[in-house]
């Protein structure tokens, strides 16, 4: 029997029978609480390069993290990969006899409450996709690169589930759909980038993806050098999502802000970057990709990083919210964690400046960026990060992209470059990279940003 | 568990596999972390799984799963079949494998005491003892320590016979002091950024650390690190302690000459290379100082294994001799790439039971030069010594690159002298490795781990090591700002 759908869902009440097996085994005495978040992810992803598919890939998998919190604030946790409720009961078990040898944590905020979590938006289709959904997307994208070029990239389907259940009542489960293409077009001195995705493979457009990869491969052939220098550029949207997700490892954490190791010490209700800039955390937003509920049982909600530019607010866990004396915002990540909580899915606001091509338009003489690539983090503290541009670097004068340009190595404070925006676009468009899964970005165009390399390549 | 993958593999090969393995795949994890006298974390995790790889005519499929009864495994393999045919539907050319001696056996990371049979309590006080040293320094704002245990059991079994059985033993430990300033955070760790130490080995290997007794003098650099000028922007002679040296070779070495990259599979997600596969005997890649092996039975490297992913002997290959290129890290599917007669050098590794081997770095050296660490300053002139990755960016051929160290020193005189703090250095691959005048002696040369190597799509991360010895650079770009 060959299978017709790769990703049905467990639903509540497989995960429910999954949790309740830990909320009911018998741990010994001395033991306050328990709680178990269960995540089951169900995806195909369909590779392909030199425009031919060459891995093909589907994994199943359902993990148990089960913490365990004594009398006396003693906290223990071990997870496990299974659908056997025995082995949930069994590491349960394993995570109460690490706890009675742990010392007691006196920062420990107990367990989330009790509360209602909304909903996302879900797409059968995408649950039910197969590899033949699949194989005809990557198709269907193929059929727009001519011979002159090679094609690689990746296509996929997912549905995973999300349950956080614990002794003080809450019993969370959430399901989540998404979809994603990613796609390079290369060719003898350039290469081209096109992404799409969304809670829907009906949010991709397969062959639509691969006609604006082939323009950017033809536009950027036979680059020529600038020089590194200030340079004002137009950010597309994967580019400022790279922006977006740094930006949020860097700056808006609680616990770094908490350990006075964050950018937004001391800044909360300055004025840090230009008035049209406005940055959210928002995990349900149809823009994003996040869940309802975040890994402790806490509902997500809308969290305001930067509005007009003014610095709001950093994300906490009930860990560091209790440090703060305020509420958990929804931004926890699995137990034990070290990292404290994390805003995952930032988006910036869009603006008024219509379309990117508007946005260049409006440029007497800059950069375009299709994305940057292998960024990472300099100075924490000033948000200072490098990396490369990729896929599509063109040079704009008077208003009009002119010729491709080689490469670029970028060295730039994120928050310096947002105080130097001169305009956001309002059309958006989705950006992958450093996100879990991506999000809808707008383009940026921002004065003097920091190029300090070159590359030999475009 | 070989029983499972025994299964999975039958029921792919019934289902029309043209060649077929399965791996059943139990790994069992510790992470414990403690921040100054607070324990933070302290898990236990176990995954296990079974994964099955068939080809159809000459398409891939992969399917794996973590439900273990019968139906589930059997539903997986047949999976794994229909995804191949859909493979087949835009396919180019078919792949062809290259042969290897089928191998039955088993294998074990050598260790002296188990990290798992050493009780969490003992691990935990030794932590928050190397964390009250560091706080020994009064100034130091946070001091960080943490062990991690990683025991992967797996076995192999294919459609050519290959009957394999292995143990890995894996483990780090260390130290991070964090001072923070009005506007600046420094951090030095101990013995190196990214959790510490990082090998195959025993609870032996993490005593012998001390961390204990290293903790302080590390605290006080961090400390002593807020008050540091910058490194100034200059061009001159720079000298990489051995574990940036690691990364060095691991950035812009071992990922360049994976050879699916060349050819491309990985162009959308981590890049290709500036490597082209006809360059083999006669690319210059550094100056006649540098020699580079991928070895897989490196003593305590996380790439040490008795065989691959595909059930290819571990082995040592030389891949830069005397500054010039050799060889690739290949598979079964990409060395008859190279020429007809090309076998696979044993790379391919999968992080988990769900997903497919790639081309991964297993342990990619620098081959030790000579003398002492001593003569390489006494020879460098006036330049700059720097220690321990902070930050990493390269470009997606693996040319450009940028790397970011916890800490730089003056060299005059053959001696370290004045502190700087946020080095940076910045370069290109050939015109580096070119650049490289010394490399010191077997006395200085280490395997450092590196926990977090990224490929493929999905995601999968690699532990993977480095044999290196620090190293002397001319002409180098530094203090990027």
């Amino acid at each position: 029997m060959t299978p017709q759908s790769d990703e049905s869902l467990l639903g509540r009440d497989g995960f429910s029978r999954l949790a309740d097996a830990a909320l009911d085994a018998d741990l010994g005495g001395g033991m306050a609480a328990v709680e178990v978040l269960l995540q089951r992810e169900a995806g195909g992803l369909t590779r392909f390069a030199n425009s031919q598919i060459h891995q093909n890939v589907w994994r199943e998998d359902l993990a148990a993290n089960v913490r365990v919190v004594t009398d006396d604030g003693r906290v223990g946790v071990a997870s496990i990969h299974t659908d056997d409720p025995a082995a949930v009961a069994q590491t349960a078990r394993q995570a109460a006899d690490i706890a009675r040898l742990s010392p007691p944590d006196p920062a420990f905020p107990g367990l989330a409450p009790m509360a209602k979590a909304g909903d996302v938006d879900v797409d059968e289709s995408t649950l039910a996709a197969t590899p033949e959904d699949r194989a005809e997307a990557v198709r269907a994208l193929l059929a727009e690169v001519d011979q002159r070029y090679e094609a690689a990239g990746a296509y996929r389907t997912q549905a995973d589930e999300i349950g956080v259940f614990n002794t003080e009542g809450q019993r969370s489960y959430a399901p989540r759909s998404s979809a994603s293409l990613t796609l390079v077009v290369t060719g003898p001195s350039s290469s081209g980038w096109a992404e799409d995705g969304g809670r829907s493979r009906h949010d991709i457009d397969p062959a639509g993806a691969g006609r604006r990869a082939v323009d950017k491969v033809r536009a950027g052939a036979d680059p020529t050098d600038v020089d590194a220098g200030q340079w004002t550029v137009v950010l597309e949207p994967p580019a400022v999502g790279t922006l977006a997700a740094y930006l949020a490892y860097m700056a808006f954490g609680g616990r770094d802000y908490l350990e006075g190791r964050s950018y937004a010490v001391g800044r909360l209700g300055e004025q840090v970057a230009d008035e049209r800039v406005s940055l959210t955390d928002d995990p349900r937003s149809p823009h994003a990709g996040g869940y309802p509920v975040d890994y402790e049982g806490t509902p997500t909600s809308t969290v305001e990083l930067l509005a007009g530019g003014v610095l709001q607010s950093v994300v906490h866990d009930r860990n560091t919210a209790k440090q703060a004396g305020t509420d958990s915002t929804g931004n926890a990540l699995p137990a034990p964690n070290t990292y404290g909580p994390m805003a995952l899915y930032p988006i910036f606001t869009p603006g008024d400046g219509g379309s990117t091509a508007d946005l260049v338009a409006g440029c007497e003489r800059g950069l375009l960026v299709t994305r940057f690539h292998y960024t990472n983090v300099l100075n924490r503290k000033e948000t200072t990060a490098t990396g490369m541009t990729r896929d599509g670097t063109f040079l704009i004068q008077d208003g009009k992209v002119t010729k491709a340009v080689r490469n670029l190595r970028f060295t730039q404070s994120l928050i310096g470059a947002l105080a130097q925006v001169e305009a956001v676009s309002s059309d958006i468009a989705y950006a992958g990279e450093g996100f879990e899964y991506g999000c809808r970005q707008p383009a940026l165009r921002i004065a003097g940003f920091s190029f300090t390399g070159t590359t030999s390549f475009g | 568990m070989r029983d499972l993958a025994q299964l999975a593999l039958d029921e792919a090969v019934a289902a029309g596999a043209g060649y077929a393995d399965a791996r059943a795949v139990l790994e069992e994890g510790e992470s414990l972390s403690v921040q100054d006298d607070r324990v933070e974390g302290v898990e236990r995790s176990a995954t296990r799984g079974v994964g099955v790889r068939v080809l159809v005519d000459g398409s891939w499929g992969f399917a794996g799963t973590a439900r273990l009864d019968r139906e589930q495994i059997m539903a997986a393999a047949r999976r794994a079949v229909a995804i191949a045919k859909a493979s087949a539907t835009a396919q180019r050319r078919a792949v062809r494998l290259a042969p290897v001696q089928v191998a039955t056996g088993s294998y074990t990371t050598p260790y002296g005491t188990d990290p798992f049979d050493v009780g969490i309590d003992d691990k935990l006080e030794l932590l928050l003892a190397a964390a009250a040293a560091a706080r020994g320094e009064p100034k130091l704002t946070l001091a960080k320590a943490s062990f991690d245990a990683w025991r992967t059991s797996k076995w192999f079994v294919s459609s050519e016979g290959a009957d394999l059985q292995q143990t890995l033993l894996q483990l780090a430990g260390g130290v991070e002091c964090i001072a923070v300033g009005e506007n600046e955070v420094q951090v030095r760790s101990y013995p190196n950024s990214f959790r510490g130490y990082c090998a195959t080995g025993g609870w032996e290997d993490v005593v012998a650390l001390d961390l204990v007794g290293q903790a302080q003098q590390h605290a006080e650099e961090a400390v002593a690190l807020l008050d540091a000028p910058n490194l100034p922007p200059q061009t001159g002679t720079l000298v990489l302690d051995a574990n940036q040296v690691a990364l060095q070779v691991h950035e812009s070495v071992g990922h360049p000459l994976e050879l699916d990259r060349i050819l491309g599979y990985e162009a959308a997600y981590a890049g290709t290379s500036w490597v082209g596969i006809g360059d083999v005997g006669s690319l210059r890649y550094g100056s006649d100082h540098v020699n580079l092996t991928v070895d897989t039975t490196t003593d305590k490297g996380l790439g040490t294994y008795g065989w691959d992913d595909e059930g290819v002997p571990a082995g040592r290959h030389p891949l830069v001799a005397n500054g010039i290129l050799r060889d690739f890290l290949t598979s079964r599917e990409t060395a008859p790439y190279v020429d007809d007669q090309t076998r696979s050098n044993g790379t391919m590794r999968a992080d988990s039971w769900g997903t497919i081997p790639l081309i991964r770095m297993t342990n990619i050296n620098l081959e030790p030069g000579s003398g002492s660490f001593e003569q390489l300053l006494d020879e460098a002139g006036d330049g700059i010594y720097m220690s321990t990755n902070k930050s990493w960016s390269i470009d997606d051929k693996r040319l450009n690159f940028q790397f970011g160290c916890e800490v730089a020193y003056d060299i005059r005189g053959g001696k370290l002298g004045k502190l700087y703090r946020n080095p940076t250095y910045t370069g290109r691959t050939p015109v580096f490795w070119g650049s490289c005048d010394g490399i010191a002696g077997p006395q200085h040369w280490q395997v450092y781990g590196t926990p977090n190597c990224g490929k493929g799509e999905p995601g999968q991360v690699a532990r993977v090591s480095h044999g290196a010895a620090p190293a002397r650079f001319r002409d180098v770009q530094m203090g990027v700002r």
